[in-house]
């Protein structure tokens, strides 16, 4: 049994009205435990909207939602809880801050769940070392740090409700190279270290190409495609057709094919390429 | 005379109450921008280029050292207005920078400052409008439109007030790659079309590679100054520096130094098959 | 999705009210409001009712909308009413024990009746055909002279424009706090009236810090395009009265003038006021 699963998803906004629009519509899929997706597409794709259905904030106008096997609308009084297991990160999640200390802020999602101190103590604890957060932070009020620290501490929040199912939309907004490569390889190995299931929404198929097993590929409202990474990149082209960035060293390899050389174009990392090329150089 | 000159500038952070130590952002920093270049400011968070950009038209002064742009020193209150008639300055986050209800309107408030006569408001509005490709949109509210283009009505809002130079601090770190490539285009044919200096600082090394110049900050000082191509082909400076390259360049060096030798510094996806199907053929 | 709402929603449109100069509407609204509560009989009720009426029509705004404007207020319209209309003086035509009606009551409640509905329709009508930007820049010049006593006219019409462009922007930003904290198991729906306030707390406060930080960058932005208050600021909306507004003000003269004779000449009904 898969730990989510999907089926015939759609949702339309301004139902009846001038406005009508469907932002999802019939996507089905399912998500096994462990696995890392990635999930990329437009501004509009209805990605955002999706992401937020799994976790019960958008109410689905079709279709349902199963998560271990139960629709999360059975019981529409108990959603809450779904979001105790299925967590979610907005971007920029540095502005939803606000108690008077870090800790207390971390702590937070653990409290609505209702654990007790100690256990929300060590939540916190373990939450903050997933992200790097000095210990000293912890104390201080959260407006106080830098806006990477922020960060961290915002998605040490979510982290700390230890969800089964961490969403994490575009979480490397804003951030400089140096600071999006610390924070997604922070993301791997939490991922690696609990062995949960993470979804990692993105603009950039080069950061989910590095650490996604998977890739779901949304477009106007449709899954494109839904595949492993490498098989995703097989389709390179067409995903540059719907408007998508696919990243240089792609290209660069559909562009050396183009010229009649044999490489293959499902190339995603600056490492393989260089294998590839160096391949066909020595031949 | 130089048109903006930095000369030994050095800028800090005072201490706060806590005792946090006094960071000196810019170290003795010095540079010459000339009129109708496309300078791209490079470097991390924390490489003192925010702090920089916004020296250039005043908003921020030298704890010592001075800025001059044409002559008029920034320290002189006086000719704060005069110096920020010549440099325009766009900020980062889109939605902060526009003042009015009405996309027009908001273009308008920097000529209103300057007291011109009505008429005259107008046309600059609507030609301003129309070199950003946002005069369909004048009568519109700006909440109603996307990230790529409440940039360019900022932009466009400079621009009316006929600079001979824009500082973009930033401008595409918080949106979506559609909105990137507008605004970025947009940059591009100020510069050659209208001949508007333009001070580009960012992280991103694809939108680095469009200018004449790379200047690259690190630590608060100047790390190196020349042409893109001079500059990128330096990767092991910058990957010290924990700087990165665009993977076209990465690629060619790291083909070049695995003994497959690539000439020229390709900085984008044309440029780098072109030279691996040269390199290849050359056998 | 609450980024619909505009604060008193304009409607655009091309009726005379739409053309008309918003000084001139803010004026004769002004006046709309001190005539409505002058009248002291039922004919110039009826005048004012009528013109009213007239003036809805002309501004070419769906009845819909106006019967939502007055929707919203029915209640007190029909609560202030029937108070009034038990609590009269004189002798009652109606008596059921305690409850009397009399002719003094029934006057008072439909002069209350009429009077907010009318109210509540004109203002309406002022928001409808005026986009708020021409409602500040109308408000800023009617006060310009105020600057004698040393008010920042200015200032504050800059005020209102820098909220009216932010409202949306603020509560589009409340719904992402409120679905983030809702993320982090935030209960906005249940308990009693303490845990409510109290669960409002981590939407407010990342709320204000951010509107601090929108007021910051902002400063930089005006500051930036040379804005240094009022002094030496021209305008590229230049107001203008034009045919329209002297035609509406004579109209509405001869309505008003007609109000006052109706009150001199013709039995009064009832002391003005409530």
């Amino acid at each position: 049994m898969s730990l989510l699963e999907v089926k015939n998803l759609s949702f339309t906004y301004g139902t009846g009205t001038a406005f009508e629009k469907k932002a999802v519509n019939d996507v089905s899929l399912s998500i096994e435990q462990g696995e890392f997706i990635g999930i990329i597409g437009h501004t509009g794709s209805g990605k955002s909207t999706f992401i937020q259905m799994l976790n019960g904030l958008i109410k689905p106008t079709e279709g349902q939602i199963f998560l271990d096997g139960k629709d999360i609308w059975e019981n529409p009084k108990k959603i809450r809880k779904v979001r105790f297991k299925v967590g979610m990160v907005f971007q920029y999640p540095e502005y939803q801050l606000f108690e008077e200390t870090v800790e207390k802020d971390i702590a937070f999602g653990p409290k609505n769940m209702g654990l007790k101190d100690d256990e929300i103590k060590e939540r916190v604890a373990s939450a903050a070392k997933f992200v790097d957060l000095k210990p000293e932070l912890l104390k201080k009020s959260p407006f106080e740090l830098s806006g990477g620290e922020k960060r961290r501490a915002a998605i040490a929040g979510v982290i700390a409700m230890d969800p089964d199912i961490l969403i994490l939309d575009e979480p490397t907004a804003g951030l400089d190279p140096r600071g999006r490569d610390v924070l997604l390889s922070q993301i791997s190995s939490y991922h690696k270290s609990k062995n949960n299931t993470v979804l990692l929404v993105s603009h950039s198929m080069e950061d989910i190409s590095r650490i996604a097993d998977k890739i779901l590929v949304m477009n106007k409202g449709n899954m494109f495609a839904f595949d492993e990474t490498k098989k995703i990149f097989s389709k390179g082209e067409e995903i540059e057709k719907i408007g998508l960035q696919i990243p240089q060293i792609t290209k660069i390899m559909i562009g050396l094919a183009k010229r009649g050389y044999k490489l293959p174009t499902d190339i995603y990392s600056v490492e393989q390429a260089v294998n590839e090329i160096l391949r066909l150089q020595r031949v | 005379m130089e048109f903006i000159d930095v000369r030994d500038v050095v800028f800090g952070y005072e201490a706060d109450e806590e005792g946090k130590e006094n960071k000196i952002v810019l170290k003795k920093l010095s540079l010459s921008i000339n009129k109708g270049e496309f300078v791209a400011l490079l470097g991390h968070n924390g490489s003192g280029k925010s702090t920089l950009a916004k020296m250039f038209n005043g908003i921020l002064q030298p704890d010592e050292g001075q800025v001059t742009v044409c002559g008029m020193n920034t320290l002189d209150e006086d000719k704060l207005l005069d110096i920020r008639k010549k440099v325009g300055l766009v900020l980062q986050n889109p939605d902060n920078q526009l003042v009015a209800s009405i996309v027009e309107e908001d273009v308008a408030f920097g000529p209103e400052n300057l007291g011109i006569e009505p008429k005259e408001i107008r046309k600059r509005v609507d030609d301003a409008l129309k070199a950003v490709d946002m005069y369909e949109y004048r009568g519109h509210a700006p909440h109603k439109l996307s990230g790529g283009q409440k940039q360019r009505v900022a932009i466009a809002g400079i621009i009316a007030m006929q600079p001979d130079c824009i500082v973009l601090d930033e401008p595409t770190a918080m949106l979506d790659p559609q909105g990137r490539k507008e605004v970025m285009d947009t940059i591009v044919k100020l510069n050659k079309e209208k001949n508007i200096t333009i001070i580009l600082i960012t992280h991103y090394m694809d939108e680095a590679a469009l200018a004449d110049r790379l200047v690259v900050l690190d630590g608060g000082k100047i790390l190196t100054d020349g042409t893109p191509k001079e500059v990128f082909s330096n990767v092991e400076l910058l990957k010290k520096h924990s700087l990165d390259v665009p993977q076209s360049t990465e690629l060619a060096h790291k083909l070049s130094s695995s003994g497959f030798k690539i000439g020229d510094t390709p900085l984008d996806v044309e440029e780098c098959v072109e030279a691996i199907d040269k390199a290849l053929k050359k056998k | 999705m609450l980024k619909e709402i505009t604060l008193g929603q304009y409607f655009p449109g091309k009726s005379v009210l739409h053309k008309m100069d918003p000084r001139m509407k803010i004026i004769l609204l002004t006046c709309y409001i001190v005539f409505i509560f002058l009248t002291k009989n039922y004919i110039s009720l009826a005048i004012m009712a009528v013109s009213v009426l007239g003036v809805l029509t002309l501004s070419k705004v769906s009845p819909k909308l106006y019967f939502k404007s007055v929707k919203a207020i029915i209640f007190i319209v029909i609560f202030t009413s029937a108070l009034n209309l038990f609590y009269g003086t004189g002798e009652p035509i109606w008596q059921w024990g305690v409850l009397k009606i009399t002719q003094a009551g029934i006057n008072t409640a439909v002069f209350v009746a009429v009077r907010i509905i009318a109210l509540v329709l004109i203002s309406s009508v002022l928001t409808y055909t005026t986009s708020p930007t021409d409602l500040t820049d109308g408000i800023e010049k009617l006060l310009k002279p105020l600057t004698v006593f040393h008010i920042q006219v200015h200032e504050i019409a800059m005020m209102m424009t820098i909220a009216l462009r932010f409202i949306p922007t603020l509560l589009e930003e409340t719904d992402k706090i409120m679905s983030a904290q809702k993320a982090r198991g935030a209960d906005f729906e249940s308990g009693n009236f303490m845990n409510r306030i109290k669960a409002l707390i981590p939407i407010l406060v990342p709320l204000f810090v951010s509107a601090f930080r929108r007021a910051f960058d902002l400063a930089m932005a005006m500051e930036s395009r040379c804005y240094h208050g009022g002094d030496g600021r021209t305008r590229m909306k230049v107001l203008k009265y034009s045919k329209y507004d002297f035609m509406a003000l004579g109209v509405l003269t001869v309505i008003f003038v007609g109000v006052i004779v109706c009150n001199v000449m013709l039995p009064v009904t009832i002391r003005t006021g409530m």
